[in-house]
């Protein structure tokens, strides 16, 4: 039998009021992907720290192969130990220097010394050949901070395989990258499971999970609820159902009216923006969803930051309810014009980390609550942000609560209920449910489809193919900072994605990686 | 957080520890040396330099509150109290006009100070040390041109009531007030008041608060961040110029000395009682006991004959620990757990799983 590249045994983890890990198990195998699952909350991230000695576990052990080429237990007291003993992890968010070169971030820690100095020669060739041993085409002496965060990935790999790594845990890397990016990763990890590696790989997109992983862990609440099994042996809806506790009915595209009156309420004609938008013309109506599609880098954040006047439009036609408008900044657009724009990124813009939940929803209608000199209404506040916290059934403690403390999902909601408080007439939501769980992205399909019948007009941004064809009424594909063209959505998986894809095909005509995107796209709502 | 009740949440605030530490000093000050609590010499100049400087305080908290700083506090205040002077010394101007032309002029120089930071996006800290330099040569100059001897010393009618009066002088049916208490006591209470009306229940003071907590955040949820900047630098300067004119009230003249003490003392106050640096989160009350804390611990020193230079050691001492509790309070907001919760006590009923980001599920 086969050694266990890393096995750990009844890891248990408390935190002051929870179990976050309940004696979880897990036998990793040398030349095999691993896949660890498990919904928001169910303990993954937690493991991951556990097993790099970011966390000490309160119980259980670790055993990796000793000298003698059998099982032994290690301690992991910290981050470095782990590493030194040939576990290479890759976290969520993105660890890099930012005033640092590749090559600097690559060797970081470990740089090659000469005579009591770095040999930075010596450290940039060594970084180069990591690289090009993944097949990364980078420059080492490229400054980080001119990366995109798929590459900054691709550095952190290349760090964690610097020394001599035989287990490499990767927590979500998938999440906020493209599918061409997700495409290229993947080609790297198959290479270092057929070099012989261990891989640990979490993420939310079963269709990735099944398509590169041979083994399956989930967790739930903290425990193992299916440990180490061959993937093959279970179908995607049994997997789904394991992760979620009950069976997760399909989820049905409910009969949409259609748009109450044919008058778009955001219409922009032949748009040119500071931002490099060049003839963008596009419509939404009161009670339509209209998706905008497109890779990542194709230009669909900024062109809703020059909708709400963060970037300047120097040519063409912004109309709103009909009138031509010049829009300048996030104020004027919600205050005077009803457009609400929900952030992609929600730790950065969307939220206040450290601020309660009262002052970040009803931050938009402060000037609504004044009354006489000037002062806000404490209770009628209150009141407010308690019915918002109960119609998007955001799980809090008490309205006092710290916006940073809630999970990734209960965030994202709160994000979207400072808008819906303000009740704007146009509301641009963009990549709604990135790193949200199943069960969240659901409830938040549900509201989308909500308020878009309440009569609200939605411009939805989206990296995620299934989620856009289940979301949308209308589909518009931006390639480059144009739009590539515009369909009206059948709902059908199939036939809409390669539409959708041969849209950007036609579009980018020599854009070598588009050819990628179809395939990788996986549905992440079961059945 | 609010499971708990309220006065146990209290309890395990900086405010509190604060106020456990001055009640003790006291105590033992007394019980040492009795002619601590002499009213008319010990009291009443003690508390006079608490009013003024928990006004120092609040001019440097109102940056603070935005994640800024304001190295100039105590140039503004000479700025204000300069401008002060003049209207009384060669315009002959009556109180209240005087007054307000020293709150105006501080408020003009904060407001450039703020405009410069809004519009060109350089650091507080930079912007303030250079409006300081300014100031610092701008000041004695106009001083040793308009006035003789460095000082504007004409005082109009209530000049005195205001600096260097106390309760003793208010009767009511031969019924006299406390001579420890200066009347000076009452404006600045009415400016606590206010500004801590101005965070609790406006919204200009919490859009503030949004701002210093995070400015991307707070301009992309329609909050004119630019406009709060210099909101917060306008009103910084308007209460360093009052600090200034306090205390030439006190001191009985304008010189161009006033405000030289003020740039210190205007961090260990706020931080002592628990705002953040960073911005975000402040405090009027515990403004006003960091002051308290160092003021008596000064006032308890000197009255064993203890050295400036020794009280200075001290000052820098407790600066450092103020700052580290700044730190320690920073992380654990980060983390997510409310300031001023008790260490090591998970605050509130919901699980606290933070250091994963992740969800409890329900």
């Amino acid at each position: 039998m086969t050694v266990p590249a890393l096995e750990a045994r009844t890891i248990s983890k408390s935190f002051p009021g929870v179990k976050a890990l309940d004696a979880v198990s897990l036998t990793m195998l040398p030349g095999s992907v691993h896949a660890l699952l498990g919904e928001n909350g169910a303990g993954k991230s937690t493991l991951i720290k556990a097993l790099t000695g970011v966390h000490r576990p309160d119980g259980g052990c670790i055993l990796l192969p000793g000298a003698d080429g059998r099982p032994a237990e290690v301690q992991l007291t910290d981050p470095a130990a782990a590493r030194d003993a040939g576990i290479g992890v890759v976290h969520q968010e993105r660890n890099v220097i930012r005033g640092f070169t590749v090559a600097e971030n690559i060797v970081l820690g470990r740089m090659p010394r000469r005579a009591g100095r770095i040999d930075w020669a010596r450290a940039r060739d060594e970084a180069a050949a990591c690289l090009a041993q993944l097949e990364v085409d980078l420059d080492p002496s490229t400054p980080i901070a001119e990366l995109s965060s798929a590459q900054m990935q691709l550095v952190e790999i290349a760090r964690a395989l610097f020394t001599e790594t035989r287990v490499l845990l990767l927590d979500e890397p998938t999440a906020s990258i493209s599918a061409a990016e997700s495409d290229r990763l993947f080609r790297v990890v198959d290479r270092l499971r057929d070099e012989g590696a261990s891989i640990l790989f979490v993420s939310h997109k079963l269709e990735e999970v099944y398509a590169h992983c041979d083994t399956v862990t989930v967790l739930r609440d903290g425990r193992s609820v299916l440990e180490s099994q061959p993937l093959s042996a279970h179908s995607h809806d049994e997997i789904v159902d394991t992760m979620v506790g009950r069976a997760l009915g399909s989820l049905t595209v409910p009969d949409r009216p259609a748009p109450r009156s044919s008058a778009p309420a955001l219409e922009l004609t032949a748009v040119t923006t500071t931002a490099g938008h060049h003839g963008v013309s596009l419509s939404v109506r009161p009670g339509e969803i209209v998706g905008l599609y497109g890779l990542v880098g194709a230009g669909r954040t900024e062109l809703a930051r020059a909708i709400v006047g963060l970037e300047r439009i120097t040519a063409g036609e912004l109309r709103v309810e009909g009138v031509p408008t010049r829009i300048r900044s996030v104020r004027q657009a919600l205050h005077r014009h009803g457009i609400g724009y929900v952030t992609e990124n929600r730790k950065e813009e969307g939220v206040f980390l450290e601020q309660s939940i009262t002052r970040n929803v009803a931050v938009t209608v402060w000037p609504e609550l004044q009354r006489g000199p000037g002062l806000i209404s404490a209770r009628r506040e209150r009141e407010l942000v308690a019915r918002f916290v109960d119609e998007l059934d955001i799980r809090i403690s008490s309205q006092n609560q710290l916006a940073g403390r809630l999970s990734g999902g209960n965030q994202q909601k709160v994000s979207l209920a400072k808008w819906l408080a303000a009740s704007p007439r146009i509301l641009i939501i963009d990549e709604p449910t990135i790193g949200i769980d199943l069960r969240t992205k659901r409830s938040f399909y549900e509201l989308i489809w909500r308020l878009a019948d309440e009569g609200m007009a939605i411009l939805l941004i989206s990296s995620d193919l299934a989620e856009m064809i289940t979301l949308a009424d209308r589909i518009a594909v931006m390639d480059r900072f144009a739009i590539a063209g515009e369909r009206t959505n059948s709902h059908e998986y199939d036939s809409m994605s390669q539409e959708i894809i041969r849209l950007i095909h036609s579009h980018a005509g020599s854009h070598a990686e588009a050819g990628a995107v179809g395939t990788e796209e996986g549905i992440d709502v079961a059945g | 957080m609010s499971d708990r009740p309220a006065v146990v949440r209290w309890l395990a605030t900086p405010r509190f520890v604060l106020i456990a530490i001055i009640v003790v000093l006291v105590a033992v000050l007394t019980a040492v040396k009795p002619s601590f609590l002499n009213g008319a010499f010990v009291l009443a100049p003690l508390i006079t330099s608490i009013t003024v400087f928990t006004v120092v305080g609040l001019a440097q908290m109102m940056v603070l509150s935005i994640g800024h700083m304001n190295i100039a506090v105590g140039q503004m205040a000479a700025f204000g109290a300069m401008a002060s002077g003049i209207s009384f010394d060669l315009f002959a101007l009556p109180l209240a006009a005087g007054l307000l032309l020293g709150l105006v002029a501080g408020a003009a120089i904060g407001a450039l100070t703020g405009w410069i930071i809004a519009r060109t996006g350089v650091n507080s800290f930079i912007v303030t040390l250079a409006m300081s330099f300014a100031l610092l040569g701008l000041v004695p100059t106009v001083y040793s041109a308009l006035s003789t001897g460095s000082a504007f010393v004409v005082k109009p009618e209530g000049f005195d009531l205001l600096g260097r009066s106390s309760f003793s002088s208010v009767c009511l049916a031969g019924w006299c007030g406390p001579a420890a208490i200066p009347l000076m006591v009452v404006p600045v209470l009415v400016v606590m008041a206010l500004v801590g009306l101005l965070y609790q229940r406006t919204r200009w003071g919490r859009e503030l608060l949004l701002t210093g907590s995070n400015v991307t955040a707070a301009e992309l949820s329609g909050i004119p961040t630019a406009r709060r900047i210099v909101m917060a630098h306008t009103l910084s300067g308007t209460l360093a110029a009052l600090a200034g004119i306090l205390l030439a009230t006190s001191i009985g003249s304008f010189t161009p000395s006033i405000g030289d003490e003020f740039m210190l003392q205007s961090f260990v106050g706020p931080i002592l009682g628990g705002t953040l640096l960073a911005g975000g989160y402040v405090s009027v009350v515990g403004t006003f006991l960091g002051i308290t804390l160092t003021l008596v611990i000064r006032k308890g020193l000197e009255l064993f004959g203890v050295g400036i230079e020794t009280l200075n050691v001290l000052l820098g001492v407790i600066l450092l620990v103020a700052l580290s509790a700044d730190r320690v309070r920073e992380i654990r907001l980060r983390r997510g757990r409310a300031p001023g919760s008790a260490p090591g006590r998970p605050s509130g009923s919901t699980p606290d799983r933070t250091p994963d980001a992740e969800e409890v599920p329900a």
